[in-house]
Protein backbone atom coordinates (compact mmCIF):
# COMPACT_ATOMS: atom_id res chain seq x y z
CA UNK A 1 0.00 0.00 0.00
CA UNK A 2 1.62 3.26 -1.42
CA UNK A 3 1.49 6.45 1.50
CA UNK A 4 -0.96 8.18 -1.15
CA UNK A 5 -3.42 5.61 -0.24
CA UNK A 6 -2.85 5.98 3.24
CA UNK A 7 -3.21 9.72 2.94
CA UNK A 8 -6.90 8.62 1.09
CA UNK A 9 -7.93 6.89 3.44
CA UNK A 10 -6.71 9.80 6.81
CA UNK A 11 -8.83 11.92 4.56
CA UNK A 12 -11.52 9.93 4.42
CA UNK A 13 -11.22 9.15 7.77
CA UNK A 14 -11.32 12.89 8.85
CA UNK A 15 -14.16 13.93 6.46
CA UNK A 16 -16.39 10.94 8.32
CA UNK A 17 -15.67 12.92 11.51
CA UNK A 18 -17.84 10.96 13.84
CA UNK A 19 -17.01 7.58 12.63
CA UNK A 20 -12.71 8.73 12.79
CA UNK A 21 -13.43 8.15 16.79
CA UNK A 22 -14.96 4.37 16.43
CA UNK A 23 -12.98 3.21 13.50
CA UNK A 24 -9.43 4.46 14.41
CA UNK A 25 -6.77 5.04 12.28
CA UNK A 26 -5.61 2.33 9.38
CA UNK A 27 -2.80 3.98 8.86
CA UNK A 28 -1.35 3.47 12.44
CA UNK A 29 -1.95 -0.50 12.31
CA UNK A 30 0.67 -1.16 9.43
CA UNK A 31 3.50 -2.67 11.58
CA UNK A 32 1.45 -4.11 14.62
CA UNK A 33 -0.61 -6.07 12.01
CA UNK A 34 2.49 -7.02 10.01
CA UNK A 35 4.02 -8.23 12.96
CA UNK A 36 1.23 -9.37 15.26
CA UNK A 37 -1.02 -10.59 13.11
CA UNK A 38 -0.36 -11.04 9.45
CA UNK A 39 1.33 -14.47 10.37
CA UNK A 40 -1.89 -16.46 10.77
CA UNK A 41 -4.70 -13.41 9.38
CA UNK A 42 -1.89 -12.95 6.19
CA UNK A 43 -0.68 -9.23 5.06
CA UNK A 44 -4.27 -7.70 4.37
CA UNK A 45 -6.17 -9.70 6.36
CA UNK A 46 -7.14 -12.49 4.01
CA UNK A 47 -6.08 -15.54 6.19
CA UNK A 48 -4.94 -18.69 3.86
CA UNK A 49 -5.22 -20.68 6.96
CA UNK A 50 -8.97 -22.05 6.83
CA UNK A 51 -9.49 -22.44 10.38
CA UNK A 52 -8.29 -18.63 10.52
CA UNK A 53 -11.09 -16.26 10.29
CA UNK A 54 -10.57 -14.00 7.10
CA UNK A 55 -10.61 -10.00 8.48
CA UNK A 56 -10.01 -7.76 5.25
CA UNK A 57 -12.98 -5.82 4.22
CA UNK A 58 -14.77 -7.08 7.87
CA UNK A 59 -16.62 -4.41 9.21
CA UNK A 60 -15.19 -2.08 11.58
CA UNK A 61 -17.21 -1.91 14.16
CA UNK A 62 -17.64 -5.85 14.93
CA UNK A 63 -13.69 -6.09 14.47
CA UNK A 64 -13.57 -3.50 17.12
CA UNK A 65 -16.09 -5.40 19.51
CA UNK A 66 -14.28 -8.16 19.31
CA UNK A 67 -10.93 -7.30 19.89
CA UNK A 68 -12.25 -5.20 22.70
CA UNK A 69 -13.88 -8.31 24.06
CA UNK A 70 -10.57 -11.07 23.15
CA UNK A 71 -9.29 -7.87 25.94
CA UNK A 72 -11.42 -8.04 28.27
CA UNK A 73 -12.13 -11.78 28.49
CA UNK A 74 -15.61 -11.34 27.50
CA UNK A 75 -14.79 -13.65 23.72
CA UNK A 76 -12.49 -16.31 24.95
CA UNK A 77 -9.60 -17.86 22.48
CA UNK A 78 -6.87 -19.37 23.92
CA UNK A 79 -4.47 -17.68 20.78
CA UNK A 80 -6.61 -14.97 21.04
CA UNK A 81 -6.76 -13.29 24.35
CA UNK A 82 -3.12 -13.40 25.43
CA UNK A 83 -2.09 -11.58 22.10
CA UNK A 84 -4.38 -8.82 22.11
CA UNK A 85 -3.96 -8.37 26.43
CA UNK A 86 -1.36 -5.69 25.79
CA UNK A 87 -2.83 -3.50 22.82
CA UNK A 88 -3.97 -0.15 23.59
CA UNK A 89 -7.23 0.92 23.00
CA UNK A 90 -6.03 2.93 20.39
CA UNK A 91 -4.34 -0.10 18.89
CA UNK A 92 -7.25 -2.00 18.75
CA UNK A 93 -9.37 0.94 16.83
CA UNK A 94 -5.89 1.21 14.43
CA UNK A 95 -6.53 -2.14 13.93
CA UNK A 96 -10.17 -2.76 13.09
CA UNK A 97 -9.55 0.42 11.43
CA UNK A 98 -7.16 -1.57 9.01
CA UNK A 99 -8.45 -4.66 8.13
CA UNK A 100 -12.00 -2.78 7.27
CA UNK A 101 -9.85 -1.01 4.70
CA UNK A 102 -8.50 -4.15 2.99
CA UNK A 103 -10.01 -5.82 0.01
CA UNK A 104 -11.17 -9.24 0.70
CA UNK A 105 -10.45 -11.89 -1.78
CA UNK A 106 -12.50 -14.50 -2.95
CA UNK A 107 -13.69 -17.44 -0.42
CA UNK A 108 -12.83 -20.94 -0.79
CA UNK A 109 -15.25 -23.63 -1.29
CA UNK A 110 -14.37 -26.66 -0.57
CA UNK A 111 -18.02 -28.82 -1.51
CA UNK A 112 -20.01 -26.67 -4.33
CA UNK A 113 -22.99 -29.75 -3.81
CA UNK A 114 -24.36 -27.89 -0.65
CA UNK A 115 -24.28 -24.50 -2.59
CA UNK A 116 -28.03 -24.63 -3.74
CA UNK A 117 -28.68 -26.03 -0.16
CA UNK A 118 -26.51 -23.01 1.65
CA UNK A 119 -28.42 -20.53 -0.48
CA UNK A 120 -31.71 -21.27 0.14
CA UNK A 121 -31.34 -21.35 3.91
CA UNK A 122 -28.98 -18.76 3.81
CA UNK A 123 -31.93 -16.52 1.75
CA UNK A 124 -35.11 -18.07 3.35
CA UNK A 125 -34.07 -19.81 6.25
CA UNK A 126 -36.11 -22.62 7.72
CA UNK A 127 -39.31 -21.63 8.78
CA UNK A 128 -40.15 -25.26 10.40
CA UNK A 129 -36.79 -25.19 12.41
CA UNK A 130 -37.69 -21.51 13.43
CA UNK A 131 -34.25 -20.63 11.26
CA UNK A 132 -34.36 -16.95 10.04
CA UNK A 133 -33.23 -16.00 6.95
CA UNK A 134 -29.02 -14.65 7.37
CA UNK A 135 -29.69 -11.70 4.75
CA UNK A 136 -31.77 -10.09 7.51
CA UNK A 137 -28.52 -9.15 9.56
CA UNK A 138 -25.53 -9.89 6.81
CA UNK A 139 -27.22 -8.48 4.06
CA UNK A 140 -28.29 -10.60 0.50
CA UNK A 141 -24.25 -10.02 -0.64
CA UNK A 142 -23.08 -11.24 2.67
CA UNK A 143 -21.38 -7.80 3.56
CA UNK A 144 -22.88 -7.34 6.87
CA UNK A 145 -23.27 -3.87 8.60
CA UNK A 146 -22.00 -2.69 11.79
CA UNK A 147 -22.26 -4.88 14.67
CA UNK A 148 -23.57 -7.91 12.10
CA UNK A 149 -20.50 -9.31 10.45
CA UNK A 150 -19.39 -9.29 6.81
CA UNK A 151 -19.83 -13.31 6.31
CA UNK A 152 -18.94 -13.34 2.54
CA UNK A 153 -16.03 -15.32 1.29
CA UNK A 154 -15.37 -16.47 4.69
CA UNK A 155 -13.00 -19.44 6.06
CA UNK A 156 -15.50 -22.29 5.99
CA UNK A 157 -13.42 -24.05 8.53
CA UNK A 158 -13.79 -20.70 10.66
CA UNK A 159 -17.29 -20.26 10.08
CA UNK A 160 -17.90 -24.22 10.91
CA UNK A 161 -16.23 -24.08 14.36
CA UNK A 162 -17.96 -20.63 14.59
CA UNK A 163 -21.52 -22.47 14.64
CA UNK A 164 -20.59 -25.17 16.85
CA UNK A 165 -19.06 -23.06 19.12
CA UNK A 166 -22.28 -20.93 19.28
CA UNK A 167 -24.06 -24.11 19.42
CA UNK A 168 -22.42 -25.17 22.41
CA UNK A 169 -22.69 -21.89 24.27
CA UNK A 170 -19.14 -21.67 24.29
CA UNK A 171 -18.31 -18.60 21.89
CA UNK A 172 -19.03 -16.20 24.96
CA UNK A 173 -19.73 -12.78 23.63
CA UNK A 174 -22.48 -11.56 21.04
CA UNK A 175 -23.64 -14.90 22.20
CA UNK A 176 -27.48 -14.85 22.53
CA UNK A 177 -28.64 -14.41 18.81
CA UNK A 178 -26.65 -16.78 17.41
CA UNK A 179 -26.51 -19.22 19.85
CA UNK A 180 -30.55 -19.71 19.18
CA UNK A 181 -30.00 -19.91 15.43
CA UNK A 182 -27.09 -22.40 15.55
CA UNK A 183 -28.83 -24.41 18.08
CA UNK A 184 -31.68 -24.72 15.36
CA UNK A 185 -29.69 -25.87 12.89
CA UNK A 186 -28.31 -29.06 11.71
CA UNK A 187 -24.68 -30.12 11.17
CA UNK A 188 -25.55 -30.59 7.41
CA UNK A 189 -27.18 -26.89 7.50
CA UNK A 190 -24.24 -25.21 9.01
CA UNK A 191 -22.08 -26.33 6.73
CA UNK A 192 -23.87 -25.74 3.62
CA UNK A 193 -24.46 -21.86 4.67
CA UNK A 194 -20.60 -21.94 5.24
CA UNK A 195 -20.20 -23.33 1.58
CA UNK A 196 -22.57 -20.62 0.46
CA UNK A 197 -21.16 -17.24 2.39
CA UNK A 198 -17.94 -19.07 1.14
CA UNK A 199 -18.83 -18.37 -2.74
CA UNK A 200 -20.19 -14.76 -1.90
CA UNK A 201 -17.54 -11.99 -3.10
CA UNK B 1 9.77 -19.36 7.06
CA UNK B 2 10.11 -18.47 9.95
CA UNK B 3 6.13 -17.39 9.29
CA UNK B 4 4.95 -20.20 8.19
CA UNK B 5 5.99 -22.40 11.01
CA UNK B 6 4.26 -19.58 13.08
CA UNK B 7 1.08 -19.61 10.94
CA UNK B 8 1.04 -23.85 11.22
CA UNK B 9 2.08 -24.13 14.97
CA UNK B 10 -0.84 -21.48 15.60
CA UNK B 11 -3.32 -23.24 13.70
CA UNK B 12 -2.96 -26.18 15.44
CA UNK B 13 -3.06 -24.69 18.72
CA UNK B 14 -6.45 -23.10 17.88
CA UNK B 15 -7.87 -26.42 16.37
CA UNK B 16 -6.89 -28.41 19.25
CA UNK B 17 -8.01 -25.46 21.57
CA UNK B 18 -11.65 -25.59 19.61
CA UNK B 19 -12.01 -29.02 19.62
CA UNK B 20 -11.73 -29.37 23.22
CA UNK B 21 -14.10 -26.82 23.53
CA UNK B 22 -16.94 -28.51 21.50
CA UNK B 23 -17.03 -31.76 24.01
CA UNK B 24 -17.77 -29.81 26.93
CA UNK B 25 -21.55 -29.34 27.40
CA UNK B 26 -24.16 -26.78 26.34
CA UNK B 27 -25.30 -24.38 28.77
CA UNK B 28 -28.92 -23.26 27.90
CA UNK B 29 -29.59 -19.94 29.09
CA UNK B 30 -33.06 -19.92 30.46
CA UNK B 31 -35.54 -17.43 28.59
CA UNK B 32 -36.95 -14.39 30.96
CA UNK B 33 -40.34 -15.15 33.12
CA UNK B 34 -42.74 -12.93 34.63
CA UNK B 35 -45.86 -13.05 36.63
CA UNK B 36 -48.94 -13.81 34.13
CA UNK B 37 -52.27 -14.88 33.80
CA UNK B 38 -51.76 -18.08 36.10
CA UNK B 39 -50.23 -15.70 39.17
CA UNK B 40 -52.95 -14.56 41.61
CA UNK B 41 -54.11 -10.89 41.91
CA UNK B 42 -52.47 -10.54 37.95
CA UNK B 43 -53.53 -7.09 36.33
CA UNK B 44 -53.22 -7.18 32.79
CA UNK B 45 -50.66 -4.16 31.15
CA UNK B 46 -49.44 -2.74 34.23
CA UNK B 47 -47.47 -0.13 33.79
CA UNK B 48 -43.82 -1.03 32.46
CA UNK B 49 -41.04 1.56 32.39
CA UNK B 50 -39.68 0.12 29.52
CA UNK B 51 -42.87 0.15 27.86
CA UNK B 52 -43.65 3.66 28.75
CA UNK B 53 -40.28 5.15 27.57
CA UNK B 54 -40.86 3.33 24.25
CA UNK B 55 -44.33 5.25 24.24
CA UNK B 56 -42.93 7.90 25.36
CA UNK B 57 -40.70 8.60 22.84
CA UNK B 58 -41.26 10.24 19.17
CA UNK B 59 -40.43 7.31 17.31
CA UNK B 60 -39.79 7.23 13.44
CA UNK B 61 -41.18 4.70 10.82
CA UNK B 62 -37.86 5.54 8.38
CA UNK B 63 -35.53 4.57 11.30
CA UNK B 64 -37.30 1.77 12.06
CA UNK B 65 -37.06 0.48 8.63
CA UNK B 66 -32.96 0.14 9.42
CA UNK B 67 -33.91 -1.53 12.93
CA UNK B 68 -36.41 -3.77 11.19
CA UNK B 69 -32.98 -5.46 9.94
CA UNK B 70 -33.30 -8.18 12.90
CA UNK B 71 -37.07 -9.26 12.42
CA UNK B 72 -37.43 -9.36 8.89
CA UNK B 73 -35.31 -13.16 8.67
CA UNK B 74 -38.77 -14.63 9.99
CA UNK B 75 -41.67 -11.79 9.88
CA UNK B 76 -40.01 -11.02 6.07
CA UNK B 77 -39.62 -7.54 4.56
CA UNK B 78 -43.13 -6.81 4.29
CA UNK B 79 -43.85 -7.39 7.77
CA UNK B 80 -46.56 -9.73 6.87
CA UNK B 81 -44.97 -13.08 8.44
CA UNK B 82 -45.50 -16.51 7.37
CA UNK B 83 -48.60 -18.26 7.31
CA UNK B 84 -47.54 -22.07 7.76
CA UNK B 85 -44.45 -20.99 10.39
CA UNK B 86 -47.33 -19.40 12.51
CA UNK B 87 -45.30 -16.14 12.12
CA UNK B 88 -48.01 -13.08 12.73
CA UNK B 89 -48.64 -10.30 10.28
CA UNK B 90 -47.53 -7.22 11.29
CA UNK B 91 -47.97 -4.43 8.24
CA UNK B 92 -50.51 -2.05 9.63
CA UNK B 93 -50.62 -2.86 13.38
CA UNK B 94 -50.92 -0.25 16.52
CA UNK B 95 -47.80 0.56 17.43
CA UNK B 96 -48.94 0.32 20.66
CA UNK B 97 -49.75 -3.34 20.49
CA UNK B 98 -46.70 -4.54 18.56
CA UNK B 99 -44.84 -2.90 21.45
CA UNK B 100 -46.56 -3.89 24.14
CA UNK B 101 -46.05 -7.59 23.12
CA UNK B 102 -42.39 -7.18 22.31
CA UNK B 103 -41.70 -5.83 25.65
CA UNK B 104 -44.02 -8.52 27.07
CA UNK B 105 -41.95 -11.31 25.21
CA UNK B 106 -38.66 -9.54 26.37
CA UNK B 107 -39.83 -9.39 30.00
CA UNK B 108 -40.81 -12.65 30.13
CA UNK B 109 -45.04 -12.17 30.03
CA UNK B 110 -45.31 -13.54 27.25
CA UNK B 111 -43.54 -16.79 26.74
CA UNK B 112 -41.84 -17.05 23.21
CA UNK B 113 -38.74 -18.87 23.50
CA UNK B 114 -38.68 -18.61 19.81
CA UNK B 115 -38.87 -15.05 19.14
CA UNK B 116 -37.24 -14.20 22.89
CA UNK B 117 -33.44 -13.86 21.69
CA UNK B 118 -34.31 -11.61 18.89
CA UNK B 119 -36.43 -8.47 20.98
CA UNK B 120 -33.73 -8.89 24.31
CA UNK B 121 -31.97 -5.33 24.80
CA UNK B 122 -28.93 -6.53 24.02
CA UNK B 123 -29.76 -6.15 20.08
CA UNK B 124 -32.39 -3.75 20.42
CA UNK B 125 -33.11 -0.61 22.50
CA UNK B 126 -36.57 0.25 23.50
CA UNK B 127 -36.05 3.35 21.21
CA UNK B 128 -35.24 1.20 18.32
CA UNK B 129 -38.39 -1.08 19.39
CA UNK B 130 -40.58 2.19 18.98
CA UNK B 131 -39.06 2.79 15.38
CA UNK B 132 -40.01 -0.55 14.00
CA UNK B 133 -43.50 -0.40 15.94
CA UNK B 134 -43.53 2.68 13.59
CA UNK B 135 -42.41 1.64 10.93
CA UNK B 136 -44.85 -1.82 11.26
CA UNK B 137 -47.94 0.50 11.40
CA UNK B 138 -46.86 2.42 8.01
CA UNK B 139 -46.98 -1.14 5.94
CA UNK B 140 -49.77 -2.19 3.93
CA UNK B 141 -51.56 -5.85 5.36
CA UNK B 142 -51.53 -8.19 3.19
CA UNK B 143 -55.13 -9.26 1.47
CA UNK B 144 -53.71 -12.80 0.82
CA UNK B 145 -53.15 -13.76 4.55
CA UNK B 146 -53.44 -17.10 5.44
CA UNK B 147 -57.00 -18.13 5.98
CA UNK B 148 -59.77 -21.46 7.17
CA UNK B 149 -61.32 -23.90 5.64
CA UNK B 150 -64.13 -21.70 5.48
CA UNK B 151 -66.90 -24.05 6.13
CA UNK B 152 -67.85 -22.01 9.62
CA UNK B 153 -68.12 -18.62 8.70
CA UNK B 154 -71.54 -17.60 9.99
CA UNK B 155 -71.30 -19.59 13.48
CA UNK B 156 -67.65 -17.19 13.67
CA UNK B 157 -69.14 -14.13 12.71
CA UNK B 158 -71.95 -14.69 15.02
CA UNK B 159 -69.40 -15.72 18.07
CA UNK B 160 -67.61 -12.69 16.66
CA UNK B 161 -69.94 -9.77 16.73
CA UNK B 162 -71.07 -11.16 20.71
CA UNK B 163 -68.23 -11.89 22.25
CA UNK B 164 -65.11 -9.53 20.08
CA UNK B 165 -66.30 -6.80 18.00
CA UNK B 166 -66.61 -4.74 21.15
CA UNK B 167 -63.17 -4.62 21.86
CA UNK B 168 -61.70 -5.35 18.34
CA UNK B 169 -63.65 -3.55 16.20
CA UNK B 170 -66.47 -4.59 13.83
CA UNK B 171 -64.37 -4.88 11.25
CA UNK B 172 -60.97 -6.34 13.18
CA UNK B 173 -59.58 -3.05 13.46
CA UNK B 174 -58.45 -2.95 16.89
CA UNK B 175 -58.04 -0.24 19.39
CA UNK B 176 -54.76 1.37 19.43
CA UNK B 177 -55.40 3.48 22.47
CA UNK B 178 -56.34 0.50 24.10
CA UNK B 179 -53.52 -1.74 23.33
CA UNK B 180 -56.17 -4.19 21.75
CA UNK B 181 -54.47 -5.75 18.65
CA UNK B 182 -56.45 -5.27 15.01
CA UNK B 183 -57.13 -8.91 14.08
CA UNK B 184 -58.24 -8.22 10.33
CA UNK B 185 -55.53 -9.71 7.87
CA UNK B 186 -54.16 -11.88 10.40
CA UNK B 187 -53.13 -15.71 9.37
CA UNK B 188 -55.56 -17.97 10.31
CA UNK B 189 -52.89 -20.44 12.09
CA UNK B 190 -52.02 -17.57 14.05
CA UNK B 191 -55.23 -16.45 15.25
CA UNK B 192 -56.09 -20.29 15.81
CA UNK B 193 -53.20 -20.58 18.28
CA UNK B 194 -53.27 -17.55 19.45
CA UNK B 195 -57.28 -17.67 20.47
CA UNK B 196 -56.57 -20.98 21.69
CA UNK B 197 -53.62 -20.32 23.86
CA UNK B 198 -55.63 -17.52 25.64
CA UNK B 199 -58.41 -19.56 26.38
CA UNK B 200 -56.37 -22.40 27.77
CA UNK B 201 -54.30 -19.68 29.76
CA UNK B 202 -51.11 -20.44 27.90
CA UNK B 203 -51.27 -17.26 26.48
CA UNK B 204 -49.57 -15.72 29.77
CA UNK B 205 -50.39 -12.04 29.19
CA UNK B 206 -53.76 -12.11 27.80
CA UNK B 207 -56.11 -9.97 28.73
CA UNK B 208 -58.32 -11.68 31.78
CA UNK B 209 -61.37 -10.02 30.33
CA UNK B 210 -60.87 -12.05 26.96
CA UNK B 211 -59.99 -15.31 28.53
CA UNK B 212 -63.46 -14.91 30.52
CA UNK B 213 -65.02 -14.61 27.00
CA UNK B 214 -63.54 -17.35 25.70
CA UNK B 215 -63.63 -19.70 28.55
CA UNK B 216 -67.13 -21.51 27.35
CA UNK B 217 -65.47 -21.72 23.80
CA UNK B 218 -65.11 -25.58 22.22
CA UNK B 219 -61.91 -26.17 20.12
CA UNK B 220 -64.47 -25.74 16.99
CA UNK B 221 -65.77 -22.29 17.95
CA UNK B 222 -62.67 -21.24 18.52
CA UNK B 223 -61.34 -22.19 14.60
CA UNK B 224 -64.51 -20.58 13.49
CA UNK B 225 -64.07 -17.53 15.10
CA UNK B 226 -60.37 -17.77 13.71
CA UNK B 227 -61.63 -18.14 10.35
CA UNK B 228 -64.02 -15.06 10.38
CA UNK B 229 -61.39 -13.21 11.59
CA UNK B 230 -58.76 -13.84 9.01
CA UNK B 231 -61.21 -12.57 6.87
CA UNK B 232 -61.76 -9.11 7.99
CA UNK B 233 -59.49 -6.88 6.00
CA UNK B 234 -58.74 -3.21 6.02
CA UNK B 235 -57.55 -3.23 3.04
CA UNK B 236 -58.99 -0.54 0.89
CA UNK B 237 -61.49 -2.20 -1.45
Amino acid sequence: MTSLQFGRIAALAFLMTPMAALAGDASKAISLAGNLCASCHGEDGNSLVPNFPKLAGQQAVYLLRELKDYKSGKRESEVMVPLVASLSDEDLANLAAFYASQKAAPGTVTDPALLPVGKALYLKGNAKSGIPTCESCHEEDGSGGGKFPRVAGQNVEYALEQFKLYAAGKRTNGTRVMKTIAERMTEQETRAVAEYMASMR
Amino acid sequence: MKRTLITLALAATGFVAAQSVYAQAASSEKPPRAKGIESPGYVWNTPDKDLNRALDYKASAKRGKVAYKICKGCHLPDGTGQADALYPQLAGQHPSVTLKQMMDIRAGRRDNPKMAPFVGDWIVSAEELADIAAHLKSLPPPANNGKGDGKSLAKGKELYEKDCASCHGKNGEGDGKKFYPVVANQHYGYLLRETRESRDQGRRNASPDMVKVLKGYSDADVAAVSDYMSRLSLAKK
